[in-house]
């Protein structure tokens, strides 16, 4: 039984953790859920005795089987927590590359433990990770043994994690989300993996994770914390059933399954071009959409059209003399997308996704086939917030950068110093953010504010098509569904195409129109999303789905 | 300065801004008054040791130390920063250049930068002064030649960094043109690192020009000189050793203040 009391831990003043108080029972799987800087991990760190020693513990104390680990005041004792760490309490990071010893093969760093822990025969020891290997479900034992962790997969590597975690059977096993770095495929077995784990040793794990659902399917009690308080804890369901905290409802609906689906531009009057996808269209269909794409009064006119579309990229070193290769990353790819419409497009990583977006955009030159835009300089949103503003700049110059440049390219569109200003302080209002936004520079906004100014930046020119690249998948769970809401009202006001790429098929089923799923350079399936969702055609698009 | 709250004080800074104020505030008023003319000779007062009078003592023609100290100290801050302001100015356009465009003309900037590297910098400009001359203009042209590669690779690699970054890409996407791209939005970005380099910058200046002067091959008197002083002390170094002191000293004093300026900045980034 281990429990934490009242614990607060504060690093240079502020506390970031505020009187936890969390109890786990033996064979219990609790969750501690919560947004990024919710003092979740500093929860867990200072429980295993890693935290910092910057960290301070201003109150509480945390105690193992009736024996004290660590109390306010009083400076953190190594040597009994050696004696705990590893063998009675043990932790799953992460991220598994960074937590192997790369030049160390994963038998022998799996060994050590033993090594320090037990007076066991080398033979013993041996037989010992093998056994254990095997019982994480690392089928060639011998081989992973013998492997150096560069040579195995993500999902093979967070198993020889959950090894060396549970090969002394720790009475403790901190997860710090074990799963966010893996593929969700892997993800699945690995949750698999721990409740096996959990069941047969009976021992308590604490499971850390921003993911509400992911805590749903493992944990039997959930914390849900914020600001470094424990804002709610109780059983699994009844959390989810009966959320007493606004908060944890707010984390509830946020998850982006729960979030309203978009009602369909087209509502079943897509305009005809089932076809796509495959090659040797019909000259007629052809023909009848250059006749319709610029006139107006049709209801959904193109944007861009993609035509036989392959993009190559340069391969190789960055040498003098040696000739570099070409390869394609992305094949006869044709499509359109149409005004007002959000087309999804899905696949793994490496499938060239961003390749073509990148080649829309007009960013990637090395193509054949054809893309003609009926609409002057798309732009995009990226990923990560915070290196898609530039620091050195204020939100204000932000966002009149992309007229100013409008108006070096085209005198018709020059616009004086305070008409720029107003329009500025205009965008700003629509994306949500006050007016005292206007002098601050994105190092003092949050990664949600930042991408607010990314879509206001991109969105100012009116572009008429906008690329999004993964917008949310860097943001806190609450926060992605609120800039998913601001770029649904946005198309709406402005008329706007997205072209929305995205991992995770909820978002993508909540946000698009059509989807397009892509394998290996090839766009394999494109179809209206409920569509899509009902019968999908291929195997892979079945598999994609099935995932979730 | 850098915008305000990117960094905490700290005593690097301190004690460099005091160091480094001082000293140019002697160099600045030295270029319009010292307490004595820096020329004019007093036989009676040949070695004298330092006093209220003369505070750093007098040289062998009886001149006043602490005024041919201040002028000295105006020459070397002077061509200390025309020498980084010009190596500096070629360094961003070249490294701007060459890390954001790279190709061919990128090799061959480097490989120039690379060979021009490989002598010993005051070395190479002995040669530069030898072909140029001597004079004030020359050792300027000649140091900042010599320095110009140091800048070009911080520049060039920051640049590289920059190119990729999301928001570049971004400012291609509006259509912002190249030149602003690579001066309005790129270039406020490496000033936190460029300035680091500019400060060692300029102490390697400093202590290149002493040195040439030390070598006779600076300016030349009857413009003073830090150097020039330090070498036509060392005959009586023995009798008047506050004579090579002072100049000394002084040069000590603002390459370190110059150091821990710049170290407090690097901390504060």
């Amino acid at each position: 039984m281990i429990k934490i009391e009242n614990l607060s831990v504060a690093f240079d003043g502020p506390e970031v953790v505020k009187n936890v108080t969390l109890e786990l029972k033996d064979g219990e799987i609790l969750g501690v859920v919560g947004e990024s800087g919710s003092g979740k991990s500093v929860t867990a760190l200072t429980l295993m005795g890693l935290v910092a020693d910057t960290a301070e513990i201003t109150s509480g104390r945390i105690v193992f089987d009736d024996v004290v680990l660590r109390e306010a005041g009083k400076p953190i004792d190594k040597a009994l927590y050696r004696k705990y760490q590893g063998a009675e309490m043990s932790m799953v990071f992460q991220e598994p590359m960074t937590s192997l010893n790369p030049t160390v093969r994963v038998g022998r760093q799996v060994e050590e433990m033993l090594r320090l822990h037990t007076d066991f025969s080398n033979e013993k020891i041996r037989e010992k990770v093998l056994e254990t290997f095997e019982a994480v479900g690392l089928k060639d034992a011998e081989t992973v043994y013998a492997s150096y962790p560069h040579q195995l997969s993500g999902g093979m590597r967070q198993r020889v994690m959950i090894a060396m975690a549970v090969i002394l059977h720790p009475d403790l096993v901190v997860c710090d989300e074990p799963t966010t770095a893996l593929d969700v495929t892997i993800q699945n077995q690995i949750i698999e993996l721990l409740r096996t784990i959990n069941t047969k040793e009976q021992n308590s794990m604490l499971f850390i994770t921003h993911d509400l659902n992911l805590a749903r399917r493992i944990c039997h009690r959930i914390a849900v914390m914020k600001d470094g308080r424990v804002v709610e804890l109780g059983k699994t369901e009844d959390i989810f059933e009966h959320p007493e905290e606004t908060y944890t409802r707010e984390l509830i609906e946020a998850v982006p399954s729960r979030l309203k689906r978009r009602t369909s531009v087209f509502q079943g009057k897509y305009p005809a071009e089932e076809e796509e996808c495959c090659p040797g269209r019909s000259e007629e269909s052809l023909g009848e959409e250059e006749a319709v794409g610029g006139v107006e009064g049709q209801a959904f006119p193109p944007v861009v059209e993609v035509r036989d579309l392959s993009v190559f990229y340069q391969d190789g070193s960055n040498s003098l003399f040696s000739r570099k290769k070409r390869h394609a990353a992305v094949q006869g790819a044709d499509f359109s997308i149409y005004r007002g419409e959000s087309l999804g497009l899905v696949g793994e990583s490496g499938c060239g996704k961003t390749t073509l977006s990148r080649a829309i955009l007009g960013m990637n030159r090395d193509i054949t086939g054809e893309i003609r835009h009926t609409t002057v300089r798309p732009q995009m949103i990226f990923q990560d917030p915070y290196s898609s503003l530039n620091p050195a700049k204020t939100i204000g110059w932000l966002l009149q950068e992309p007229l100013r440049a409008a108006a070096a390219l085209d005198k018709s569109r020059a616009m004086s110093r305070e008409d720029m200003e107003a329009a500025a302080y205009d965008m700003l209002r629509r994306v949500g953010m006050e007016e005292t936004y206007f002098h601050r520079r994105p190092s003092q906004l949050s990664g949600g504010q930042r991408q607010r100014v990314s879509i206001g930046q991109a969105l100012i020119t009116n572009p008429g098509l906008v690329v999004a690249d993964e917008p949310v998948s860097a943001l806190d769970v609450t926060i992605q569904a609120q800039i998913m809401e601001l770029m649904q009202k946005l198309q709406q006001e402005m008329q706007l195409s997205y072209l929305f790429i995205s991992h995770d098929i909820n978002v993508v089923y909540k946000m698009c129109d059509r989807i397009m799923v892509m394998k290996d350079g090839e766009i394999i399936e494109i179809g209206e999303t409920q569509e899509l969702f009902d019968n999908p055609k291929q195997e892979y698009t079945k598999k994609l789905l099935a995932s979730h | 300065m850098r915008k305000p709250g990117s960094g905490k004080w700290n005593k690097y800074l301190t004690a460099g801004l005091i160091m480094t104020g001082i000293a140019l505030l002697l160099g600045i008023l030295g270029l319009f008054w010292t307490p004595y003319s820096t020329t004019a000779m007093s036989a009676s007062e040949k070695f004298d040791a330092p006093s209220l009078r003369h505070i750093f003592g007098t040289d062998n023609f009886g001149r006043d130390i602490f005024s041919r100290v201040m002028k000295g100290l105006s020459t070397t801050i002077v061509i200390g920063s025309l020498v980084v302001a010009f190596s500096a100015s070629a360094g961003i356009l070249l490294g701007a250049l060459t890390g954001y465009f790279g190709g061919l003309v990128d090799e061959i900037v480097m490989r120039v930068t690379d060979a021009v590297n490989g002598f010993p910098s005051i070395l190479l400009a002995l040669v530069l002064i030898s072909l140029l001359g001597n004079g004030r203009q020359n050792v300027i042209l000649a140091l900042g030649i010599v320095f110009i590669p140091s800048y070009v690779r911080i520049v060039r690699s920051e640049f590289i960094r920059l190119r990729d970054a999301d928001y570049i890409g971004r400012a291609r996407l509006m259509g912002v043109c190249r030149i602003r791209i690579l001066f309005v939005h790129i270039l406020p970005n490496i000033f936190s690192v460029f300035w680091v380099s500019v400060m060692i910058g300029f102490n390697n200046a400093i202590l290149a020009e002493s040195g040439m002067s030390y070598l006779g091959i600076g300016v030349q008197p009857p413009d003073a000189s830090l150097g020039k002083m330090l070498s036509d002390a060392q005959g009586y170094l023995q009798n008047a050793p506050w004579y090579a002191l002072a100049p000394g000293l002084t040069i000590v004093w603002v390459v370190l203040g110059f150091s821990l300026f710049s170290e407090g900045i690097r901390r504060r980034v």
